[in-house]
């Protein structure tokens, strides 16, 4: 009862301090905003990061096409083989046949690739293997393992590369994405922390009187720190809640539009940050109120002298 | 200055009896500025004792010690039996409840009505609504300023509103007041009322220790009185009396 009592009281008081440096509770807020900013600009970069990559990955196989004349059971058993490795995730057998089809079905507009292909009495294609791996790191060992003396000389060439250049693409673009929003970032954190440290200050000194008679009519000191500490909390509070009115309805908007660029049905931001929302904001409130309540306790040990 | 002593005060009381109790206390802030030098001080329960003494020569340094405000480089202090020499930091609000004070700086809260001053010890003490709002209204009325409630500390007079002061000390019930000066901005008829104020509050029971520079304040008082001499006790009378010197 006594504590409920007192934490009301406390909490009278930090109010009033909120108010009464209000242009200083704004720019607390504004720093505050603006580093939560930073960190949300992380994860949504993070998160389309990961769409863009897993997009790509998606798509990357390699195709292992083997010589003419390679008997079926002989690319069928380097299937087996491929599948057995841990790294495989698919590996699709394409006839010759099959080729052959694809081929003509894909050059039919065009007489002269088609007029070239019948002069030819037999089928020029090879079976060919199309292999995904679980990971784009993995190609390189998969491709390794093939050049197997097994049917090493039964393949007439590997394709892919092109996948690896623009996934690195991608990377080293999220990359510096996400070291600037981690710079500006950390420096903004920096900044929200002497700003705290300045407003408790500032709020210390504004209150000096009523500290000073708080202590002489047998205030305890944790009455006396309580309402700092819970001034330094409403910043936190507030700010997160800022910044969730503001990041919710700029997802709705910015997220139709990134699927439609990613081609995809969503790209599952929204959902992510609704859905989480509670783990999303209430983490970086947590980050933010340790923060700041750290740094006013460091203000509150060097000016409110109790 | 001087005081004449009427009648030659013992300190030879038992020792449960005193309600504070120095005993060599040296304070020095700085190797080299001793405030005070060995004080030898008993104060029974109900007493109430003038200090005085010049500018510098410790009263506040005094009064300070009693709160635990500064602590003693030697000696020790003990209060209501309540050895406060170490006190730890977090007993020193128990402390403050137990001894009420009046220091001239001591200001009220300019944007809080006479009520709410008062209230305020109260509520940062974290007592209950009702017992603020029963305590409030009989201090207000033993200081004097019942009807006066609502006013803000700039719609009274100095005199009211070191009333306002020595009520806010009131509120827990102090076994001891201390005033710094509390007549010090006041004129000769405004201080003689707030000393009979004092002297009403000690009537009730209260152990007052007043701090003052006032020659008229001492002569009308009658009670003890104690003069510092460069942070020594220079002299103790039972009854002291200012005379030129
Ligand atoms: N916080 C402090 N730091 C250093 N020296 C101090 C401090 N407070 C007081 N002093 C010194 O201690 C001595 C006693 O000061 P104190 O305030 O107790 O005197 P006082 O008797 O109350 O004087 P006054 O009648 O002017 O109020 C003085 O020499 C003063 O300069
Ligand atoms: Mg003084």
């Amino acid at each position: 009862m006594k504590l409920v009592r007192t934490i009301v009281r406390a909490f009278k008081f930090a109010l009033q301090n909120f108010w009464r440096n209000i242009w200083l509770s704004i720019a607390t807020i504004l720093v505050f905003v603006l580093t939560l900013t930073m960190i949300n600009l992380l994860i949504v970069v993070h998160v389309l990061t990961q769409t863009a990559v897993q997009q790509v990955e998606d798509r990357i196989d390699v195709s292992v096409y083997f010589k003419r004349g390679t008997s079926e059971p002989t690319i069928l058993e380097a299937r087996e083989y491929l599948l057995g490795l841990s790294q495989v995730r698919s590996a699709q057998y394409v006839s010759s046949e099959e080729a052959y089809t694809r081929f003509t079905q894909r050059h039919r507009n065009d007489s002269s690739i088609i007029n070239a292909l019948s002069t030819i009495e037999s089928n020029p294609f090879g079976g060919s293997l199309v292999i995904q791996a679980r990971a784009p790191e993995d190609f390189e060992f998969i491709l390794e393992a093939l050049n197997n003396p097994q049917f090493g000389d039964a393949i007439e060439q590997k394709d892919f590369e092109d996948h690896e250049r623009i996934i690195a693409r991608i990377r080293s673009v999220t990359d510096r994405v996400q070291w600037f929003a981690l710079g500006v970032g950390a420096v903004f954190l920096v900044i929200a922390v002497l700003i705290v440290f300045n407003a408790i200050r500032i709020a210390i000194y504004t209150h000096r009187e009523e500290i000073g008679i708080m202590k002489l009519v047998g205030a305890s000191n944790s009455f006396i720190r309580l309402p700092f500490l819970l001034e330094s909390l409403i910043f936190s509070l507030v700010s997160t809640l800022i910044m969730a009115a503001i990041l919710l309805p700029a997802l709705q908007v910015l997220d139709p539009q990134l699927s439609a660029f990613f081609g995809t049905a969503s790209i599952g931001l929204t959902e992510y940050v609704f859905s989480n929302g509670f783990l999303v904001f209430g983490g970086q409130f947590i980050v933010l109120a340790a923060l700041s309540v750290l740094s006013a306790s460091v203000a509150m040990s060097r000016y409110l002298h109790v | 200055m001087l005081y004449l002593n009427e009648q030659e005060h013992t300190t030879a009381k038992k020792k449960h009896q005193d309600m504070i109790k120095l005993h060599r206390v040296h304070k020095e802030y700085h190797p080299n500025i001793t405030a005070l030098c060995g004080i030898d001080l008993h104060v029974e329960p109900g007493e109430f004792v003038s200090i005085v003494g010049q500018s510098g020569t410790g009263k506040t340094t005094l009064a300070k010690l009693l709160i635990a405000e500064e602590r003693p480089t030697r000696g020790r202090i003990v209060i209501g039996g309540w050895d406060i020499t170490d006190i730890h930091a977090s007993q020193i609000p128990f402390l403050r409840r137990q001894i009420g004070v009046v220091f001239q700086d001591f200001k009220l809260l300019r944007q809080k009505t006479v009520g709410e001053n008062i209230a305020f010890a109260l509520e940062v003490a974290g007592e209950p609504r009702q017992r603020i709002r029963d305590v409030v209204p009989q201090v207000v009325r033993v200081v004097g300023l019942h009807g006066k409630e609502d006013r803000y500390p700039n719609q009274i007079s100095g005199g009211e509103q070191q009333r306002v002061v020595i009520a806010r000390a009131l509120v827990h019930r102090p076994k001891v007041l201390i005033a710094d000066e509390p007549t010090g901005n006041l004129d000769a008829i405004t201080a003689h009322e707030i000393v009979d104020l004092l002297r009403k509050i000690n009537d009730f029971g209260t152990t007052v220790v007043l701090v003052t520079h006032d020659k008229d304040v001492v002569n009308r008082l009658k009670r003890r009185v104690v003069t510092l001499k460069n942070g020594c006790i220079h002299t103790d009378h039972k009854v002291g009396k200012y005379v030129l010197a």
